[in-house]
């Protein structure tokens, strides 16, 4: 990409740049473009600002990152590995994909979501989509999450660059290195990137540490981009990601080691002269194996192993053509097969170890079409339609699982949902630079493996022990979202509100004739379809350019759900606002104020026994400089994040555990 | 033009579709059952051999016995007989029997008459067990006595009680499962009713209540099935195994609705 632009966690509208390469932006989508450390040096332009805004603590997480995009929230359960969830919707709602490719955690306590799985070094763009522009890559109710890949660049003449990156957090006594490397000829190029975390126990805003919040992993990226042809080009990536000792305080174990191997092959080509101006073929597959382990807690009843894994192999073909003016249209085909299992060894001394498949061994196979059809019908008027059609077939594979599901009377594990999708998006402006944008469409999703086959998997957010049922049938939704943006130089702002009525709402019941497996625990929850639940909300945003050298940023979020019978629904986050006021001393040094404040949130769901969350106001500084000299770039960031070192949590945190209390970061990073 | 793209999208996805393998199903291997050799003895006439058999040793419990008998003379196996089995405890001052069950039928199935013996203690120093075998063939009666050894289980497969409503001793025999799993087996238990030392009838008259439990966990299972009386003392119900380890299978024994007795059996696997 030639000129990287920020859409921005505030994406507002269309993007001439941007046009040639995508569909005809819809107000849907909102993406996050991190540009490289040595191209951001060379230019200075006010989207960069943007950009940087939130990418200003250079240590952050993916997670990080993420969790400023205001239709972004994370359930939370230990410093890493949260699950992402959009809006208002659930983490199973939700389609998460890694540069289109789809991953299926190993987790059977979900510890292990794909974003874990990739560094923002290795990290070109975060693209959240929300109403039916997650019709291309998956079936969700709410929306998809799919992170971009870093690609190896080319140039004229064979060339070496890379950046070097330490980094150091005090909250948690965290160390951060990373060793981006490329290598590039006009005909081919080679990108590699590595990174380690090391994180101890935190200190939260009481000064007391978090036990069971430290984590340690490394990162290694490969690319590979080799120019066949003048359009066409083959790439080859290769993940590797393996994490150790990764905590988890609101869960009653940890993680031992995570394990991720991704691997893909793709053709692209790329040409507007053709009649297909992109074309794209991959086919890609991951192992993930990951394995929970309570060593290092003290005092329990029962010592258990529970180990997972999980095998995806997949293909996807995808095209964009302009079949008349101001039209354009993509498809996509996709299919995936997906391999679970996971079990749990529960240890008591002088006894024969206890053992169970907590994911009876199964398998998904998913196939689905999809398309997006975008007609500017005339300067004011644009229209947007998506749809998708996608068949998953659901089986248990092995005796073992067949004998153990059918201790709940099930006769038959296969199952095969179909599932349609599609939504029209009229956009029109209708007031000088005030556009409106109105959708509404249906959609669905399938049930999780746990939802369908999940044995005595216990949820310490509400103390009982789920069991899945394989007769659920897919969550059909409806939604409608009307989005409101003005946009000029100087100011952006845009509003959007969003409803959904979701039918066959997957949620478990609690069965009292059922005796819990795990010890503690409050009792047994079979999944089955609810009548429906309402999920509503709205976001706002706001851009605004002072002056060339001072910028201000604001987002406000808002998310409403209830049931069938009106009780609210859980993990559903309150009243959130974040601001931001970034200023530039020269074209050297930059220094942002930021302010969250979240509400107070006492809609919680008495059924899940969710208690309220108080509100809070937190504060942050950061600051960057950087100096250029003939060879090299050299960058220093470093700030405070929750200056007055509020004792706090997020209501999506489980277990009452609070947030790291003052955070001082710092970052060097060297490009060469 | 247009078409045909398409089409190739839908073909390449049905071929991903298809192509994602196969999956391993297990078949479980069918049991070979491998008899052994328990005793072996001549009838008091001395015309006919007597082979005892079982798949295993004996032990205190619910052992399914098959005999095998030849012609002492011409070594030829007979077909065609009605067999009674009495097994004795011989200790120092009394002797005892135990339940049985008699081959139901006349014709060796396989060259075998099958019954079974449910032995109420092991072999030892407190007396040694010895199984009579009464044959009645061409119309000749006789019997064998042979010497069998019974050992005591690593997990007891024989429980009693004492009847809270008639007051007479019970006997409860393990039976099935053999081979327990995770999952739905088939639980079979027999009862007896202690006469007196040398009658045990086999007992079809009481209702079980099964409720198993895993005493490490403290925590049960669901879906099961209490056994209800199918013949010959024999009660078959389901039982749920939710994962291996040790398990406790209580079992309420009522008359009518009236407790008569409990007891539980431990598997472990």
């Amino acid at each position: 990409m030639k000129t990287p632009i920020l859409i921005g966690t505030f994406a507002l509208a269309a993007l001439p740049a941007w046009a040639q390469l995508q569909p005809i932006p819809a107000d849907s989508i909102r993406t996050i473009l991190l540009q490289e450390v040595a191209i951001s040096t060379k230019r200075h332009n006010h989207q960069q600002h943007l950009q940087e805004f939130y990418t200003a603590n250079k240590a952050a997480t993916t997670e990080e990152l993420l969790s400023r995009m205001p239709e972004v929230s994370f359930i939370r359960r230990g410093s890493y590995g949260m699950e992402p969830t959009i809006r208002a919707y659930s983490a199973s709602q939700v389609s998460v994909t890694l540069d289109g490719m789809r991953i299926q955690g190993a987790c059977t306590d979900k510890m292990d979501p794909a974003t874990i799985y990739i560094e923002p070094l290795n990290l070109q763009s975060i693209e959240v989509q929300t109403a039916g522009g997650s019709a291309m890559q998956g079936t969700a109710i709410g929306g998809s999450l799919n992170m971009k890949l870093a690609e190896a660049e080319l140039a004229d003449e064979p060339k070496l660059s890379g950046a070097v990156s330490t980094g150091y957090q005090s909250a948690a006594n965290a160390v951060l290195g990373g060793l981006r490397l490329n290598y590039a000829t006009p005909v081919w190029g080679l990108r590699a990137s590595g990174t380690y975390r090391n994180a101890q126990n935190y200190r939260n805003g009481n000064g007391d540490k978090v036990l069971y919040s430290q984590y340690e992993k490394a990162n290694i990226a490969l690319n590979g981009k080799f120019l066949l042809q003048d359009d066409l080009i083959l790439k080859a990536d290769f993940i590797a990601d393996d994490g150790w000792n990764i905590g988890f305080p609101a869960l009653p174990m940890d993680v031992g080691t995570a394990k991720a191997r991704i691997g893909s092959l793709s053709l692209v080509r790329e040409n507007e002269e053709r009649r297909w101006t992109r074309l794209e073929a991959r086919l890609y597959a991951n192992r993930i194996a990951h394995s929970m382990d309570d060593s290092a807690r003290p005092d329990l009843p029962v010592r258990m192993d529970m180990p997972g894994l999980s095998r995806t192999s997949g293909l996807y073909v995808e095209g964009t053509t302009a079949p008349g003016a101001n039209q354009q249209l993509s498809v996509r085909a996709d299919a995936s097969a997906s391999y679970l299992e996971a079990s749990m060894t529960m240890y008591q001394e002088g006894q024969a170890p206890m053992f169970m498949l907590t994911w009876p061994n199964n398998r998904q196979l998913q196939s689905g079409v999809a398309a997006q059809y975008s007609w500017q019908v005339n300067a004011k008027t644009q229209l947007q339609l998506n749809s998708r059609l996608n068949v998953s077939d659901f089986s248990v594979t092995s005796r073992e699982g067949r004998d153990q599901m059918a201790v709940f009377g099930s006769t038959g594990t296969e199952r095969q949902f179909v599932i349609p999708a599609a939504t029209v998006q009229l956009s029109r402006m209708v007031y000088k630079k005030l556009k409106a944008s109105i959708s509404g469409g249906i959609n669905g999703r399938t049930p999780t493996a746990s939802e369908l086959y999940g044995f005595y998997l216990f949820s310490q957010f509400d103390g009982y022990d789920y069991v899945g049922n394989p007769d659920l049938k897919p969550e059909r939704g409806m939604q409608g979202e009307f989005t409101l943006s003005w946009q000029e130089p100087k100011v952006r702002v845009q509003a959007t509100a969003y409803a959904s009525k979701v039918e066959n709402y997957i949620v478990g019941a609690y069965k009292p004739e059922l005796s819990a497996m795990t010890m503690g625990a409050r009792g047994v929850k079979v999944y089955y379809n609810a009548p429906y639940a309402l999920l509503m909300g709205a976001e706002a945003s706001a851009v605004y350019n002072i002056n060339g050298y001072t910028q201000l940023v604001s987002t406000l979020k808002y998310s409403y759900g209830r049931d069938a019978a009106g009780e609210p629904l859980p993990m559903i986050a309150p009243l959130r606002h974040v601001s931001s006021l970034r200023k530039y001393f020269g074209d050297n040094l930059w220094v942002q104020g930021e302010t969250e404040i979240a509400a107070a949130q006492h809609r919680n769901s008495e059924s899940f026994g969710e208690q309220p969350t108080e509100p809070f106001m937190l504060w942050h500084l950061r600051a960057g400089y950087q100096k250029e000299t003939a060879r090299k770039v050299w960058q220093l960031n470093a700030g405070v994040e929750n200056i007055f070192n509020v004792n706090y949590r997020e209501h999506l945190d489980w277990g009452q555990i609070t947030r790291p209390g003052r955070n001082m970061f710092v970052q060097l990073s060297m490009g060469f | 033009m247009k078409k045909y793209n398409w089409l190739t999208l839908w073909a390449l996805a049905l071929i991903a579709f298809f192509s994602t393998g196969c999956d391993s199903e297990d078949v479980a291997p069918m049991p070979t059952i491998n008899y052994q050799k328990i005793a072996e003895g001549q009838t008091e006439t001395a015309d006919i051999k007597v082979e005892v058999y079982s798949t295993d040793k004996l032990y205190t419990g619910y052992n399914p016995l098959h005999i095998a008998l030849f012609d002492a003379a011409s070594g030829k196996r007979i077909e065609q007989a009605s067999i009674k089995l009495q097994p004795m405890m011989h200790m120092m001052d009394k002797q005892h029997a135990a339940p049985v069950e008699n081959p139901a039928t006349d014709r060796a199935v396989d060259g075998l008459f099958s019954g079974a013996v449910v032995f109420t203690m092991p072999s030892g120093e407190m007396g040694s067990w010895t199984l009579v075998v009464e044959v009645e063939a061409d119309g000749r009666k006789t019997k064998a006595t042979v010497p069998v050894t019974v050992f005591e289980p690593a997990t007891s497969r024989l429980k009693s009680f004492v009847s809270k409503t008639d007051g007479a001793k019970y006997f409860v025999a393990y039976l099935q499962p053999q081979q327990p799993k995770v999952g739905v087996n088939d639980l079979e238990v027999a009862v007896y009713r202690v006469n007196n030392m040398m009658d045990f009838p086999a007992e079809s008259k009481l209702t079980l209540e099964l409720n198993p439990e895993m005493p490490a966990m403290g925590h049960g299972s669901p879906n099961n099935v209490n056994p209800v009386h199918q013949s010959g003392g024999h009660y078959i119900g389901k039982v749920n195994f939710t994962m291996t380890g040790l398990w406790h299978l209580h079992l309420t024994l009522k008359d009518g609705t009236e407790e008569a007795g409990k007891v539980y059996f431990e598997v472990n696997f």
